[in-house]
């Protein structure tokens, strides 16, 4: 999932679900968009894409990306511009996907983020990878003090 | 192709949720097609010719017996070519410039020549090489013509007054000169005389021989009028301004309002919507095995074939419709429609290439509008130049779609055999669109950085 939502901004975000999901011959794109509009709270009054928040907007973004039933998911910034409560909702998602034995790849800058979700850490500093370990180690490490 | 079905679905419901867009860009190329038609109409008709008189022409100039007034032969003359009268030291400088198109010069003795009935007197034309050139000796050959019909007139009285000189006898006047003629007539009555008086037998028959030709003779001057008439005017041309269509339904501006129509609104709408993809940043997302690069080159073309024919077919029936109304002869509005459709098809698909092309070069929606804008206009223009004028325009407007529509669209609605124009103007669109298309395919990896 980009860090810029990419989906059409001229179509509501049921149309733009819809859409994809026929792109990415999902079974039955009608009831698997009706899954992610109400799992990810999505506004179902027709208004266009362009016209919802930028919290909305990358929630849509994200059920774009879950549609196709992904075994990894790459998420780039996901929560950058989400409240609490649409964080939670991502998080959620996210977890699902782990738990049936997919993976969860996020790029963030939220070092609380990291503890709550991640089980294995990579860190880079400008473009060169510096860290590469499982969370324990990460925090005993002395990159987690740049990052802190 | 069902994921070709399913963006251009798409794109034709973002289309339809823009109403104003969608009116200007068929009011614009329309208001801009009846402008451009009257421009090129006026200014290829009437060009400004710097008029040099060397003799001083009188403002009464009789010939044969005839008297011309100049200042209103020059007002008729006005009608077809803006004629200005200046010195030609003036003139020369301004067809440098390129302020007039041509010169035409009276030389000195241009007067006393034409008067004199003797040789024919000159008039000198210049004009600047290329441009418009070729029309504007068009329009001085249609003045000349039109002077020598008059003229003729008054040469054919002359020598009509000649014969009858011959026929009935009497004084008459050659390059200032008097002489008496006895005439057929007298010469008849005088062989007459002869014949009957005579006691000379050979005398009388070559009296008589005489006679019988001076009848002959006057017989065949008495129909000379009219065959000095028909000699002068062998085809005699009869204009009927009532006849045919009006200008605002010629063939001619219907074909310039769908090809310009088509060639904004395809340009831009394929231009903006391939761009928009990458501002929209869903082109990543659609590449990432969703949709080939190909399909999505495809997919604007057909969008903008398919916008084409609705519209063309929407322009022609509205045409078809006031032809109709106004009871407008000549061409076949509505059997040819869907030999029209073919052609709409494949210039919209051209022009769609176009604009495909154009968007991938420019990459952001925004910026490929103007560029398409930028690029279309000079190339439309280069296409409304009348043939014959600037060579090189006629040879790169040939590598843009809108000339190529313009003939298929004349000679499909108009022509009484219209396959051979067709067919090679649908393979020229056909190729071109191929061509287009394949750059910008070549291109589209621009859209994913």
């Amino acid at each position: 999932m980009p860090q810029k939502p990419a989906h059409y901004q001229r179509l509501s975000p049921r149309e733009n679900l819809e859409l994809f999901a026929r792109l990415e011959r999902v079974p039955e794109p009608k009831d698997a968009a009706n899954r992610y509009m109400s799992l990810l709270d999505l506004p179902d009054d027709g208004r266009l894409t362009a016209e919802l928040s930028a919290g909305n907007q990358q929630r849509l973004n994200l059920a774009v990306a879950l549609l196709a039933g992904p075994d990894v998911l790459l998420l780039d910034e996901p929560t950058a511009s989400l409240d609490p409560r649409q964080r939670r909702i991502l998080w959620e998602v996210a977890a699902a996907v782990r738990e049936r034995e997919g993976a969860v790849v996020f790029a963030t800058q939220n070092l609380e983020e990291l503890e709550r979700f991640a089980t294995r850490v990579a860190a880079l500093v400008d473009g060169e990878l510096v860290f590469d370990g499982s969370l324990e180690q990460f925090k005993a490490s002395p990159e987690a003090d740049v990052f802190a | 192709m069902r994921r070709i079905g399913l963006l251009l679905r798409k794109d034709l419901r973002v289309l339809g949720r823009s109403p104003v867009l969608l009116a200007a860009l068929i009011v614009y190329p329309l208001v801009f097609a009846a402008l451009v038609g009257a421009v090129v109409r006026y200014a290829g008709d009437r060009p400004t010719i710097a008029f040099v008189d060397l003799d001083r022409l009188p403002d009464k100039l009789t010939v044969g017996g005839q008297t011309f007034n100049v200042p209103q032969v020059l007002d008729q003359v006005n009608e077809n070519a803006e004629l200005v009268e200046m010195d030609q030291e003036e003139a020369d400088r301004k067809l440098e410039n390129g302020e007039v198109n041509a010169e035409i010069i009276v030389p000195r003795g241009f007067a006393s020549r034409l008067r004199g009935m003797v040789e024919s007197p000159e008039l000198i034309l210049k004009t600047a090489r290329g441009g418009v050139a070729t029309r504007v000796e068009q329009q001085t050959q249609a003045l000349v013509y039109e002077l020598n019909q008059r003229l003729q007139d008054a040469y054919i009285d002359a020598n009509l007054e000649y014969v009858r000189l011959i026929v009935q006898g009497g004084t008459g006047t050659f390059l200032g000169n008097e002489f008496d003629v006895v005439g057929l007539e007298r010469a008849g009555e005088l062989l007459t005389e002869i014949e009957q008086t005579t006691k000379d037998p050979a005398i009388a028959a070559r009296a008589r021989e005489l006679s019988n030709f001076v009848r002959q003779a006057q017989l065949a001057l008495g129909a000379s009028d009219e065959s000095l008439h028909a000699t002068a005017n062998p085809i005699q041309l009869e204009i009927d301004t009532e006849a045919g269509r009006s200008w605002l339904l010629s063939a001619q501006l219907q074909a310039y309002a769908l090809a310009l129509t088509l060639a904004f609104i395809c340009v831009l709408l394929a231009a903006a919507a391939i761009a928009s993809e990458r501002d929209e940043n869903v082109i990543g997302r659609l590449a990432r095995g969703l949709v080939r690069l190909t399909d999505l080159v495809v997919v604007k073309v057909a969008l903008a074939a398919l916008v084409a024919v609705v519209l063309g077919l929407v322009i022609a029936l509205v045409f078809g419709l006031l032809a109709t109304v106004f009871d407008v002869t000549g061409g076949e509005p509505w059997t040819r429609l869907p030999l029209l459709a073919l052609g709409l098809v494949v210039a919209g698909a051209a022009f769609g290439a176009f604009g495909v092309l154009v968007g991938v070069v420019a990459r952001e929606a925004r910026t490929a509008v103007l560029v398409a804008f930028l690029v279309a206009l000079p190339l439309v223009l280069l296409g409304l130049l009348p043939e014959g004028t600037v060579e090189a325009a006629r040879l790169i407007s040939k590598a843009f779609p809108f000339s190529h529509a313009v003939d298929f669209f004349q000679s499909s609605l108009y022509d009484v055999d219209p396959w051979p124009t067709i067919a090679r103007e649908a393979a020229w669109l056909a190729g071109l669109a191929v061509a287009f298309g394949a750059a910008a395919r070549l291109g589209m990896r621009r859209l994913l950085a």
